[in-house]
């Protein structure tokens, strides 16, 4: 789960992380409001959850109340990457001598946690990493272990942070250590920590990603006003929907909806509609052991999707079982109906029963079945693959 | 012959009283595995399936000789649960919930180093070798003795190597689920070389998938081994997936393509396959 800025500079503060002076305001009259008594000029970030705001015309400065206003209404319209602008943080702006970066993120196949630092702080961090990587100062340690300031100090000394601020500069990096480790990080990062004209360090900005599974542990996050959040970025409308009914799910651009068995083959399976020609118009997961409910709720967000041209279903009943999913595909075809073309594989645990269900069901009320081919363990999921492109290009699909 | 888990392991289930816990312990005894008992602290002296319940692991290996566990509980019950398992003794684990902090799982492959354990998961679907034992939640359907281990990250995907190789008539020796959570308690390379020291083991099939760099990290085994390995990576349609920060960049490098992972572990000697059909196909001109 990732925090705004002026979320991650709280908990900064929190953690006696310099921060330095800063007002939230949501929208443009607050900001006139409130930079009436600010020290100009002044800055105003837009607060969205993801990167490159500055690029895209997020961050402004201003010389007055009424050029912050006008600025601000400029800011509260964008849009960036998906995420409307729904908050600013005014600040007033900092006289920059020198920027350095701090980061402290998981090494997770080396199971350690990685502390970075550079004397090259700044948006193209990730590049100086590459081109010139004796610029980036790194040190690994192992879940259990303290930061200890004398190593803290090593690591600032080796950034090039100057002798009379040493000993700021090793805090903040065992603070943001200890922070990490306090609130189950998988990021924090001050990029950049600011050298200011007046020999001050301040963390100009924050970037905190928390673990969504370890939020639990800290409930007084909300006590911060800081509430659980979708990590990723806006989402469709169907992935909202499918959101709310508890399904992973992604809208993809293609025209084949896939409805695959657990996240392995669901991710698999897209490609194998690549392999034969095809494109998928989502990715989803049904979760291990999905009801007969979750399982027609799937086929709902595949039916009522209009770029969808043809339904892939694949079921190997692990924990699941294939008799539960063709209860719910027959509990779909009742109460909703499906005006798409399928085809269908079951396999694995209680496949023949599945299929038995089905074909009995399909006897009852053939005309419910008719845009419906489903297949057992005889068929190959290659060949099901191969089906469901055919399917869609007979429908007008690409 | 088989890795990590055969006929002789000595199994428990830490959480055998739970509704997850006894359901599976029963499909697993149904299956033949040599399930001696469980904990659940607070429940010694019951009996689930007719099998002895422990307050502790340690009483568990003390009274019964277990040497391997299954977890079944919350994920938020996982650290401890696994620390204590690994402290009891135990020398192989296997994670099946999802969701374990990330934090915890570090604490928790710290201590099955010390104490020269192997864990699998969090967020597996288990390991089976056929015929011997079954851990888990996997069916037993798609398995049957045989030559060829896999090893996964994920259960479903599994199952369709598991079906292809048994219709095929290779068969598999042990099937190993490393689970998808973020943090897994056991890397591709640590299975794979368990694989090139079992003699039953003709070939291995490794599947991973975007995301990560748990596949690239087993291309210094793949040249290690003597066993050959194919090598199976979904995702390589995806669309690019979301970046951790510059932090993340820095440490885990360019994040790895389903193509870039293909080419790393077919450079390391590996035998790429496309489809589950690719399987048998390439097994047999390998002559396995």
């Amino acid at each position: 789960m990732r925090l705004y800025e002026f979320e991650g500079k709280q908990l900064f503060e929190k953690f006696k992380i310099p921060v330095g002076e800063r007002h939230l305001a949501k929208s443009p009259d607050e900001v006139y409001r409130i930079v009436s008594g600010l020290r100009y000029p002044v800055v105003i970030k837009s607060q969205v959850l993801t990167g490159g705001r500055g690029k895209a015309g997020g961050i402004k400065t201003a010389e007055g109340a009424n050029e912050a206003r006008t600025n601000a209404e400029i800011c509260f319209g964008l849009t960036i990457k998906g995420f409307p602008v729904e908050s600013v943080l005014l600040e007033p702006r900092l006289d920059i001598k020198k920027e350095y970066y701090i980061g402290v993120t998981l090494d997770r196949a080396n199971y350690k946690i990685v502390v970075i630092a550079s004397g090259e702080g700044g948006v193209d961090i990730e590049e100086t990493a590459a081109d010139n990587p004796e610029k980036i100062v790194r040190k690994s340690l192992s879940i259990e272990e303290e930061l200890f300031s004398f190593d803290a100090l090593t690591i600032a000394k080796k950034t090039g942070i100057p002798s009379p601020l040493l000993k700021e500069g090793a805090a903040i990096i065992v603070n943001l250590y200890n922070l990490f480790r306090k609130y189950d990080a998988k990021l924090v990062e001050i990029n950049p920590l600011v050298l200011t004209a007046d020999d001050r360090l301040i963390a100009a900005d924050a970037r905190v990603s928390l673990d969504d599974d370890a939020v639990f542990r800290h409930p007084d996050l909300a006590d911060m006003g800081i509430e659980k959040r979708h990590e990723e970025g806006e989402m469709t409308p169907r992935e909202q929907q499918a959101a709310e009914w508890g399904i992973p799910y992604l809208d993809l651009d293609g025209d084949i909806g896939m409805f695959p068995g657990g996240a392995g083959f669901g991710i698999m399976g897209n490609d194998f509609i690549h392999y034969y020609g095809g494109k998928p118009a989502n990715f989803m997961d049904s979760g291990g052991g999905p009801s007969p409910e979750r399982i027609a709720k799937m086929l709902v967000l595949l039916d009522e999707n209009p770029n969808v041209k043809a339904i892939f279903g694949a079921r190997f009943g692990g924990i699941s079982r294939c008799d539960d999913f063709a209860r719910g595909v027959i509990m779909f075809l009742k109460d909703h109906g499906l005006s798409k073309s399928m085809v269908m594989r079951m396999t694995g645990n209680m496949w023949q029963e599945g299929v038995r269900i089905f074909e009995e069901a399909k006897q009852k009320d053939p005309e419910l079945f008719k845009n419906i081919e489903a297949h057992g363990i005889e068929t190959p999921i290659e060949e099901i693959s191969k089906r469901a492109v055919e399917l869609a290009k007979q429908e007008g699909g690409n | 012959m088989a890795i990590l888990v055969d006929k002789n392991s000595k199994v428990m289930v830490q959480g055998i009283t739970g509704g997850a816990g006894k359901f599976h312990t029963e499909r697993m005894l149904a299956y033949g595995t040599n399930i001696v008992g469980g904990s659940t602290p607070g429940k010694g002296g019951q009996e689930v399936h007719g099998k002895p319940v422990f307050d502790t692991v340690a009483e568990c290996v003390e009274n019964t000789g277990a040497d391997v566990s299954v977890i079944f509980l919350p994920a938020r019950f996982v650290k401890e649960a696994a620390i204590e398992a690994v402290r009891a003794g135990i020398r192989f684990l296997v994670v099946v919930p999802e969701h374990i902090p990330i934090h915890d799982m570090l604490h928790v492959r710290r201590e099955a180093v010390a104490h020269g354990a192997t864990i699998i998961g969090g967020n597996t679907a288990g390991i089976i070798s056929p015929g011997q034992a079954n851990l888990g939640i996997m069916p037993d359907i798609a398995f049957k003795p045989g030559r060829v281990g896999t090893v996964s990250r994920s259960g479903s995907i599994t199952y369709y190597v598991a079906d292809t190789l048994t219709q095929s008539g290779y068969g598999e020796t042990t099937c190993v689920g490393l689970g998808g959570d973020p943090v897994l308690g056991s890397t591709f390379d640590e299975i794979l070389l368990k694989f090139e020291e079992d003699d039953a083991t003709k070939a291995v099939v490794m599947c991973g998938e975007i995301g990560g760099v748990y596949e690239e990290r087993a291309t210094d085994a793949i040249r290690q081994m003597k066993t050959p390995v194919l090598a199976m990576i979904g995702g390589v349609y995806a669309p690019p997936g979301k970046r951790m920060g510059h932090a993340g960049a820095i440490v885990e490098g360019k994040m790895g393509t389903a193509q870039d992972k293909l080419d790393a572990l077919a450079e390391a000697g590996a035998h790429p396959c496309k489809t589950f059909s690719d399987i048998p196909k390439t097994l047999a001109k390998l002559g396995v």
